[in-house]
């Protein structure tokens, strides 16, 4: 350990075993996984993403989502509880991101876990709302409003399909509306078409449904 | 002449040789550490501004270049990058030139190797400001710890080469053919940055692989930025350091060797225990927890070899050598938390219960601002009389930043176990309401925000304590008294 090339070799050696088991297994194993066809409609599981979904991850890694939201439902124990919290029908297992450009696991949960939240919360007018201005949907959310995504104009003709229902002080002035950027509209896209919650060989799911995951 | 009585030097050299050695890298050190202190005041703004937002949502909000968010990265990557990983440069070159005992290069070959490096820095910073701007403007990656653009890693990967080059060809140019613990670490820590940094960016940024192999990938890069360059470049300083303070030999040195491979063995595979449950096969999850726990292996032999040195506390002097002490010694304590609370966290009930809580950021804290920053300011601290040849430093300033560091730290880290235990607890009980686990939090944050102002206190005094020290030179015309 003297010797310079003794101690690189040394060195190069060690640090080998963890970058084959974690840069080299993953690649050429879990990087190399294949959508599984789809029984009931004659696709493939995990679905493609919509184009608009595609452009909202671009979006949802531009706001820093994963700073706190993760999107992984872990395998249940005693006490790792996000099935039962509702989170998730199944854990997610790696074959779930093959469609995503980036795999958003995430490390905290100041927020919510958004593995299933196109199946939680279907709905994109909520979304829209709760983006806009999360408290006023969700009382005591720590979530900041992403009311940049969104922009206040004077109503042309008639009032735009995609106007949001605000109540309270959020509630434009008489004769504008606030309506929603492209990237919300991807963002909301993107959010709607995040689950995992149809079966796969690996991760079976109990045909009851997610209130009887329980 | 008055000089300062740390030296990494064996104890025949000195006089002369100390002071061309220390010529030879004075600038690059300089330059490296005053960017790197800057950095550390941004990112501790930052961080403070954070905890703010965690209590009132809507400070500053609607502006959407200050969401949480978009700050968030731009205050972990600052600390990573701008201050640990800048830091430990400087650190290391100064570490590596005085124990390999000769000057770097002198003449010509030494200005333009200090040319080279000041170049490398100037680079090094401008890809911090860059990627930090990007991420200010919406164009971070999303992925954690490697949010800066592809261009702006590729920036920071190139001048780390040639930052760091120096450092390892300056070993293999050392005047003692028996190589330091000290020198192993160093070497070990400049080799691992590129090919870590590089393998992360390649597979990640710049050529993303299918998403299904990224979670492993991005695991072991966070355990391995932190184990396998930051922690050995900050355990060198302790190495090199610690025993010429106390004037003794390294307490059981032969099991050193065992220490240092073992860490770097289990360092990269360390960083796995960050999905444990998740999205991977259940070997990987098995071999986070193993290696978690057995990272206390290494860091039992670091501290039977480093705090067996001082039984008796007879240097416990005011001034310089006992800021450098008090760091040095405290950067092995927040080690020892670190490895406890890494053990403790990898087996697979309590991770569990706590992942995804505040005590994950407890553990980033006490890595990136315990056991790497200590023994970094305790460099700092060390270097700098020497390397401007005169007694620099405020002593009070110093001992303030020193106190407010410690304090500020343990308090953050310890609102951050109890904040992140209750969560943990409330939110395996799935019939309490996400909302109301959040409320739970609340306390804990308001007197987060407090840590993090102690916090940033001591990076704005540390900040100042330097520029005063370096502005000296320029203001007085004799800069050696």
């Amino acid at each position: 350990m003297h010797r310079l090339p003794t101690l690189l070799i040394g060195i190069f050696l060690v640090f080998l075993t963890s970058w084959y088991g974690m840069v080299a297994y993953p690649v050429l194993g879990l990087g190399r996984l294949m959508p599984v066809p789809d029984p009931d409609t004659g696709g493939s599981l995990p679905g493609v993403y919509g184009g608009q979904a595609v452009a909202g991850q671009r979006v949802y890694a531009a706001e820093g989502c994963i700073s706190c939201h993760s999107q992984q439902v872990r395998q249940t124990s005693v006490t790792a509880t996000d099935i039962e919290r509702g989170w998730g029908v199944r854990p997610s297992v790696a074959r779930d991101y093959l469609r995503d450009s980036t795999a958003f696991l995430g490390s905290r949960r100041l927020g919510q876990d958004l593995s299933n939240v196109g199946v939680r919360l279907p709905d994109a007018k909520w979304h829209y709302k709760h983006l806009y201005h999360p408290s006023s949907v969700c009382e005591g959310s720590l979530m900041p409003a992403f009311s940049h995504l969104f922009v206040t104009r004077k109503i042309q003709g008639q009032r735009s399909d995609d106007a949001l229902d605000l109540t309270g002080a959020d509630i434009p002035k008489e004769g504008y509306e606030v309506v929603p950027t492209a990237e919300a509209k991807n963002l909301v896209a993107y959010l709607l078409s995040l689950r995992h919650d149809y079966p796969l060989p690996e991760a079976p799911v109990k045909k009851a449904g997610p209130s009887a995951a329980k | 002449m008055s000089h300062h009585p740390i030296s990494p030097c064996h104890d025949e050299d000195h006089g002369a040789g100390i002071h061309a050695i220390d010529a030879s890298v004075r600038l690059p050190v300089l330059v490296l550490f005053g960017n790197a202190v800057h950095w550390l005041v941004v990112a501790s703004l930052l961080a403070f501004v954070l905890s703010v937002k965690l209590i009132a949502p809507g400070f500053l909000g609607g502006i959407s270049f200050l969401t949480y968010g978009r700050l968030a990265p731009m205050a972990r990557d600052l600390f990573l990058y701008g201050w640990a990983s800048q830091a430990a440069l400087a650190a290391g070159i100064w570490l590596m030139a005085r124990l390999c005992g000769r000057p770097v290069a002198r003449g010509l070959a030494g200005t333009l190797h200090t040319t080279l490096l000041i170049g490398s820095t100037v680079l090094w910073n401008l890809a911090i400001l860059l990627g930090t701007l990007a991420i200010f403007a919406g164009y971070g990656t999303g992925t954690e710890w490697l949010e800066y653009p592809g261009w702006a890693s590729a920036m920071l990967l190139l001048s780390f080469l040639l930052i760091g080059i120096w450092a390892v060809l300056q070993f293999d140019r050392r005047v003692d053919a028996r190589a330091e613990v000290a020198q192993w670490f160093l070497v070990a820590g400049f080799c691992c940055f590129p090919w870590v940094y590089g393998t992360a960016n390649l597979l990640l940024v710049w050529k993303p692989v299918q998403a299904s192999a990224q979670g492993p990938i991005q695991s072991w890069y966070c355990g391995s930025l932190l184990v396998l360059w930051l922690l050995p470049v900050a355990l060198a300083a302790g190495y090199a350091l610690l025993p010429r303070l106390l004037g003794r030999h390294l307490n059981r040195r032969n099991l050193a060797a065992l220490g240092f491979w073992t860490l770097l063995f289990l360092g990269g595979w360390n960083g796995m225990e960050r999905l444990i449950g998740g999205p991977i096969p259940a070997w990987m999850t098995a071999a986070g927890v193993v290696a978690g726990v057995l990272l206390l292996v290494p860091i039992t032999i670091i501290v039977i070899n480093l705090l067996g040195t001082s039984p008796d506390s007879k240097m416990t002097e005011v001034g310089e050598q006992g800021v450098v002490l008090a760091f040095l010694k405290n950067g092995l304590y927040a080690l020892i938390v670190a490895g406890l609370l890494g053990a403790l966290c990898a087996l697979p009930g309590v991770s569990g219960t706590l992942r995804f809580t505040a005590v994950s950021d407890a553990r980033f804290q006490i890595w990136i601002l315990g056991a790497i920053s200590f023994p970094l300011f305790g460099v700092l601290y060390a270097c700098l009389p020497p390397l401007l040849g005169r007694d620099c430093w405020c002593r009070t300033l110093s001992a303030r930043h020193l106190w407010l560091t410690f304090s500020g730290l343990w308090l953050l880290v310890s609102l951050m176990i109890l904040g992140g235990l209750f969560t943990g607890l409330a939110l395996s009980d799935p019939t309490v309401s996400f909302l109301n686990i959040t409320s739970y939090s609340y306390p804990f944050h308001v007197l987060e925000c407090a840590a993090q102002l102690l916090l940033l206190a001591a990076a704005v005094i540390l900040g100042l304590n330097l520029s005063r020290a370096l502005a000296w030179d320029y203001l007085t015309k004799n800069p050696r008294k």
